[in-house]
């Protein structure tokens, strides 16, 4: 396990705003943090990179403590949601700035920058300052800086944030083989579903603070431990149904069918989604969301039911999942 | 569209091109009490005067002595204090806002304040170095040392302002690159070094071209502070320019005083930016 948090808590002010986080991830696997806006997910890589203490627990990094080690010992590679690329500076000296600092001589600082502008297909902006470039460009010599850094892990705060819906779809590949390919561990934090599906091998779902499940993108999907996972993850969003006092039952869009003994419904609504097409239906258990194949019609009478193992049960109170 | 750039360009001929182009006709003509407080045409006399004119080239002198010293001082203690107010800290508000008032404060006001501090021998530096046993500084009729005593009063008085001027410069500098530096292992000085002062470059930029050209044409806090003694060793050249056409009566030479002034601080400003111009191309060379 090549980084491992234990029962990490940081404070503000007198409030919790994250505790007990257990986490590993390990060499040449790639994390995703997931979450609301100010679930911790920030939080999490500020306390790990350093820049923020930990008020509690502890923080294993290449089987070594870095707890109390100040950022800089702790050899971090962070990708930083404005990039923070200096903007005074041309490309290459914002690539050369760190190792500089460091104190590595000049030739062996010219050879490191200029590999990586050539991996990177940076090298015809070398001579280019940040605000000349791309979105996207951008991005790829913020990710430069952080494999400059020879680190001991990848903390990428929603690297993609700031790039359009195409542009980012087109990166996730290539981010990943490009970070994966040090086999060191990946923390991405993202508040975009689709995407910490397509990059992560595990995603981590916090909400308030708290972990609240960990898994493969199918086991959350699948099997969610709680009915904040099962909304979250998932879309269109899971139908809740509210049956009886005691409990709330789950059932996925694409978990519906029609059949001929369900629950009658009407159309309201029809998103036309390509391969398929999202059905808006008024049942007396409320408003239904159904996902089936493009080429079904609307038939005349609606009834819609599933099947038995297809059921989430969460209780109403806690929204803890009932086994 | 350039139509409505009118009313500022009507603004900026009134306010600025009509009254320099007026001070460089009259400054070739004579206009005091002799002519009868007419101007008439005297073909670059004042000119040749004032290029004799001992009192002008001290005053100069002057003027450009206390404008470099005082900026220097004031744009040093200006970078001190905004980085001080930028950093997060209790009580941070209220001194921002007490900061901010010897700028608030009329400058004859404060000047009359400076002058009484020192007074000689009843100000308190005086009661001060009385008590100690000194001598009596005299810091007001000391040709020697008197015009550092005016630096003190004007660093003190418009030092909030370039304060203001280099927090505002500050707090565009995103927080995040100081942490990326972090990371990189970047000491409080290398980010200091590398960010803060590149960055805070514009402003400080914008800081001194507003103060050098206030300072250069000081005239209220000298006028009030010292009246341009003891031996005119504090008189600037607007307070010169003041003297020739209120006291003596003698506004064509008056307005050559202006003149020359005029001309002398946009020499200053033309070779100031030769110079930062000469010294930024090599860096940028070294950048790429």
């Amino acid at each position: 396990m090549s980084l491992r948090l234990s029962n990490i808590g940081r404070r503000a002010g007198q409030q919790w705003i994250l505790r007990h986080l257990e986490l590993t991830v390990s060499d040449g696997e790639c994390l995703a943090l997931v979450g609301p806006s100010g679930c911790g997910k920030s939080t999490t890589l500020r306390l790990i990179a350093g820049l923020d203490p930990a008020d509690e627990g502890s923080i294993e990094l290449g089987e070594r403590d870095v707890t109390r080690l100040p950022a800089v010992q702790r050899r971090i590679g962070m990708v930083f949601q404005s990039y923070a690329l200096f903007p005074h500076l041309s490309v290459a000296d914002n690539l050369d700035l760190g190792l500089k600092i460091r104190g590595i001589a000049i030739q062996e600082r010219r050879r490191r920058v200029s590999d990586v502008l050539e991996r990177m297909r940076l090298q015809e902006r070398a001579a280019h300052k940040p605000a000349q470039l791309s979105g996207g460009q951008r991005q790829r010599v913020a990710l430069a800086r952080a494999l400059l850094r020879d680190p001991l892990i990848y903390l990428m705060d929603e690297p993609m944030s700031n790039l359009d819906a195409q542009l980012r779809e087109d990166l996730r590949p290539e981010l990943r083989q490009l970070v994966l390919r040090d086999q060191k561990p990946v923390l991405y934090v993202t508040h975009d579903q689709h995407e910490a599906m397509a990059m992560a091998d595990r995603i981590a779902v916090l909400h308030q603070g708290r972990l609240e499940q960990i898994g493969t993108p199918s086991e959350l999907y699948r099997d969610p431990v709680s009915l904040f996972v099962a909304t979250f993850i998932g879309r269109p969003q899971i139908n809740l149904l509210h049956t009886d006092s005691s409990s709330v039952l789950g059932v996925r869009p694409e978990a519906l069918q029609l059949q001929a003994d369900g629950l009658p419904c009407r159309l309201t609504h029809l998103e036309w989604l390509g391969a398929s097409q999202l059905w808006y239906l008024d049942s007396p258990q409320g408003t239904l969301r159904m996902v089936l194949a493009a080429d079904r019609r609307v038939p005349e009478t609606i009834r819609v039911g599933w099947r038995p193992q297809d059921e989430l049960r969460f209780d109403a109170v806690s929204g803890r999942r009932h086994r | 569209m350039i139509l409505l750039l009118g009313p500022a360009g009507l603004l900026l001929l009134v306010v600025f091109a009509a009254p320099l182009l007026h001070y460089a006709w009259l400054s070739n003509h004579a206009d005091s009490v002799v002519t009868g407080l007419e101007p008439v045409l005297n073909h670059g006399a004042n000119w040749i005067r004032l290029l004799q004119d001992q009192r002008f080239w001290q005053d100069a002198t002057q003027t450009l002595r206390f404008a470099l010293v005082s900026v220097g001082v004031e744009l040093l203690l200006a970078l001190a204090i905004a980085l001080l107010l930028d950093q997060r800290w209790r009580g941070r508000g209220a001194v921002r806002a007490i900061a901010l008032i010897p700028w608030a404060l009329p400058t004859t006001v404060m000047a009359l304040g400076w002058r009484w501090i020192f007074n000689t021998p009843y100000g308190p530096l005086d009661q001060l170095a009385h008590a100690l046993g000194w001598p009596s500084l005299n810091l007001l009729a000391n040709p020697a040392i008197t015009w550092i005593a005016t630096v003190v009063g004007d660093v003190w008085k418009t030092t909030p302002f370039a304060a203001l001027i280099l927090l505002a410069g500050l707090q565009t500098i995103p927080g995040d690159l100081y942490e990326a530096l972090r990371l990189e292992g970047g000491s409080s000085w290398v980010c200091f070094r590398r960010i803060t002062l590149p960055l805070l470059r514009p402003y400080l930029a914008l800081a001194l071209l507003f103060r050098l050209a206030q300072a250069f044409g000081v005239f209220d806090l000298i006028q009030v502070m010292t009246g341009g003694g003891p031996a005119s060793s504090t008189e600037s050249l607007a307070l010169y320019a003041y003297l020739n056409a209120m006291r003596f009566l003698d506004f064509g030479y008056s307005a050559t005083v202006v003149s020359g002034s005029f001309l002398l601080l946009l020499g200053l400003c033309l070779g100031g930016w030769l110079l930062s111009l000469g010294l930024s191309r090599p860096q940028r060379q070294q950048e790429v």
